[in-house]
């Protein structure tokens, strides 16, 4: 537990946070059952880094017993030595356990995890901390920094804005708010977040940081008043703080009634319109027990869930058989090829990080029965929530594994770890990459010598080329005008009409419809530079020039 | 040391060399492993049906489909304006209310295309004997007329089965399920012409 000097130099310093806060403005938020941890926030006052971890809750208690019935505020008051901090139960008797917080609903009490109930008399925090620590490491996850993200439920914002809203209609002629206005609230995940990420470091034994290994905390509302999304912490990462943009209007209707009371001064509007929404009339929206909280609220639930960004494996990948696609190809639930590169790349590395899921991305892709040789075609393979990410040595065995398979249908060529940025690095040249190709022909009449001089002879050739047939159902059909760099001829030795075509071409050529025409769709053709008709036998990718891996 | 890096720039240098040669090998067939005639792109792509007779005797038309559903229309080998003396003059796409070559289908919907009926027409073809009707065979939608064949209307002499076709028409699959078994196949129509061929 926790050494006595410590305890005390905690609490010194909740006392003076206590002190930054009037009196009489705190007794009143306690009797609404507002926390200790939410009116410190409220007022913009930050707990120390480690939070008031120590300290019980019937401490706090104590504390407000000792808040002076009279008096301008609590600084300048002397606060006498706390007498049995360490003896909770006595405490416990002489103050009732507090109430769940009509703001935080109990987050910042920490009263319930999991369904289990934490006594107030106990230090939640460190019980949190535990909690949160055996989730992370009953997923498995390897990680050297964390860091924590914070959901609740959108209520809570709303609430913060309303109380200020009450303060400032109740007290706004008071001198101590006319001095300093309220606004800098501190919000609930980040006082959650600085309360938690002290005892989470030592349990977990590494730092908190901005890292790629995230620990979602996300509370639900046990019986909301208003409607709660049900968004995953998956979803709601992708939109940052799109409650705030609702309070406003939230505010307004979140059970939440105007004050009348005459003897209370008007705030001036033009003051707070900075900080606090006010009613259409004017009016600072009041914050009002009985219309908006239920006595017998439940305490907020708590999911636990980590999640490390996605990491991406890097390389190039040779594919050796005119059976094999690149992804999975399914048509009317009929598997097309034997397997596919994705599977067998993918297959290798997502158990072996044993992350949820894998995508793999190519830099363009060949038809089902074209081999990919030569260079390989650089892929990446993005991992979802590994929770172990490979060494170099294991990236090796990786790709040791892959290439030894029993099959040879793929193979994998300078395997390595990358950061999402490989990402963009593959979009942006994949556009202006050239590839080079060898085709299997057949012409209609036997080949020449003049013919391979004429087909060499063309240095950067510009051809036509109508959407292919092949593709025109799923493709808008346009002419294309597309580049062959260079082409020459080999032959093949015993055959006069076949012949090995070699060529170089700008991205996103059809190289088969070059060949053969496509019903004279794409012109010129091989067959319309030989004047005879040409035929494709075959086709292999022999390079793909790209700065990549 | 000079002599251990060349030894390595050797090495890696026959490494090379053998990726080389294996790849060569990969690529470059054994001709004894070639057909003596290979299938030709539209005999390993297309699936042939056949019109003969198509509204009119001797109106023969045939239907290249595609696994995609694509149909490629054009004229068999015994439709009358291949038949007549001197072969194809002209091809003339306005036909009906619009210019067939006029219209420009864009998009992946296949924005602007027109659907016709079997019987719509596509284009006349003429010869010095006479002028046909040339019609679309399928319910569809037109993507694309051979416009090649305005100015090359010849095309239709030496390769109506592949440069020289007409058009390609998208039926719906349920209009194409209905309109098959209506057709011949390559081997019936052959025996059906076998005496005038």
């Amino acid at each position: 537990m926790v050494a006595g000097s410590e305890a005390e130099e905690d609490l010194r310093a909740f006392r003076e946070a206590v002190s930054l806060v009037p009196w009489h403005v705190a007794k009143d938020l306690i009797s609404r059952e507002v926390c200790l941890h939410c009116i410190i926030r409220l007022f913009g006052i930050r707990e120390p880094a480690k939070g008031f971890t120590s300290l019980s809750p019937s401490m706090f208690s104590d504390i407000v017993a000792e808040l002076p019935s009279t008096g301008e505020g609590l600084n300048g008051i002397e606060l006498g030595e706390n007498k049995d901090k360490n003896d909770d139960e006595t405490n416990e008797e002489r103050h009732p356990a507090p109430s769940i917080c009509s703001v935080c609903f109990g987050i910042l009490q920490i009263c319930k995890v999991n369904d289990a109930e934490i006594p107030f008399e106990k230090n939640g925090v460190n019980f949190l901390a535990n909690v949160i620590a055996d989730a992370v490491k009953e997923e498995g996850h390897e990680f050297d920094s964390f860091c924590v993200e914070v959901s609740t439920p959108p209520a809570i914002p709303e609430n913060d804005l309303s109380l200020l809203s009450y303060i400032n209609s109740k007290y706004g002629s008071e001198s101590w708010l006319q001095k300093k206005p309220l606004g800098n609230i501190i919000s609930l995940k980040e006082a959650l977040k600085a309360l938690v990420t002290g005892p989470l470091e030592t349990k977990l034994g590494v730092n908190c940081s901005q890292g790629t290994f995230r620990i979602w905390l996300t509370y639900k509302e046990a019986s909301p008043l208003t409607s709660c999304d049900d968004k995953t912490p998956v979803a709601k990462r992708q939109k940052t703080d799109c409650n705030n943009k609702n309070t406003l209007v939230a505010c307004t209707t979140y059970g939440l009634v105007a004050e009348n009371e005459a003897t209370e001064p008007c705030v001036d509007s033009g003051k707070i319109t900075m900080t606090i929404p006010t009613d259409g009339f004017g009016n600072g929206i009041a914050y009002h027990e009985s219309s908006c909280l239920s006595k017998s609220r439940e305490p907020c639930s708590l999911s636990i869930e980590c999640y490390r960004d996605a990491v991406y494996f890097g390389g190039r990948y040779l594919k050796y058989s005119r059976n094999v696609s690149q992804t999975c190809w399914m048509i009317d639930e009929e598997r097309m090829g034997v397997t596919s590169v994705e599977e067998i790349i993918s297959g290798c590395i997502l158990p072996f990080c044993r992350g949820d899921k894998s995508k793999f991305h190519a830099a363009g892709r060949e038809d089902i029965d074209v081999r990919m040789l030569g260079s390989g075609r650089p892929f990446l393979v993005e991992i979802q929530n590994a929770r172990h990410v490979p060494s170099i040595m294991d990236i090796k065995g990786i790709e040791e594994k892959i290439n030894e398979s029993k099959s040879k249908l793929v193979r994998v060529k300078h395997l390595k770890l990358l950061g999402s940025e490989a990402w963009s690095l593959m979009r942006e040249g994949e556009a202006e990459k050239q590839k080079q190709y060898a085709a299997v022909v057949w012409i209609s009449r036997p080949l020449e010598d003049r013919d391979l001089c004429t087909l060499s002879s063309f240095k950067d050739l510009s051809i036509m080329q109508k959407t292919p047939i092949r593709v025109l159902h799923r493709r808008s059909p346009l002419e294309r005008e597309k580049i062959i760099h260079w082409m020459k001829i080999e032959r093949i030795s015993g055959s006069s009409q076949y012949f090995v075509l070699h060529l170089c071409t700008q991205a996103g050529t059809y190289i088969k419809e070059f060949v053969h025409g496509d019903l004279g769709r794409t012109n010129p053709s091989i067959g319309s530079i030989l004047g005879c008709r040409a035929e494709i036998l075959q086709l292999d990718v022999t390079d793909v020039k790209m700065d990549l891996f | 040391m000079s002599g251990q890096t060349s030894a390595a720039v050797a090495a890696a240098a026959k490494s090379v060399h053998q990726d080389e040669e294996e790849l060569h090998g990969l690529l470059v067939p054994d001709a004894t492993d070639l057909p003596l005639f290979p299938l030709s792109a539209v005999e390993s792509n297309f699936v042939a049906y056949f019109a003969p007779d198509f509204t009119k005797p001797s109106h023969d038309h045939y239907i290249y489909r595609h696994p995609n559903g694509l149909c490629v229309v054009g004229l068999a080998p015994g439709h009358a304006a291949l038949r007549d003396e001197g072969g194809v003059k002209g091809v003339d796409f306005n036909v009906g209310k619009s210019d067939r070559s006029a219209i420009k289908v864009t998009g992946k919907r296949k924005k602007n295309a027109q659907h016709f009926e079997a019987n719509t027409m596509l284009c006349k073809v003429s010869t010095s004997v006479d002028t046909y009707v040339i019609r679309c065979c399928v319910k569809g939608s037109l993507l694309e007329v051979n416009e090649k064949l305005v100015k090359q209307p010849g095309l239709l002499n030496t390769a109506a089965d592949r440069e020289g076709f007409i058009a390609i028409i998208m039926p719906k699959p349920a209009d194409w399920l209905k309109v098959k078994s209506k057709f011949l196949s390559r081997e019936e129509y052959s025996n059906l012409r076998v005496e005038s061929l």
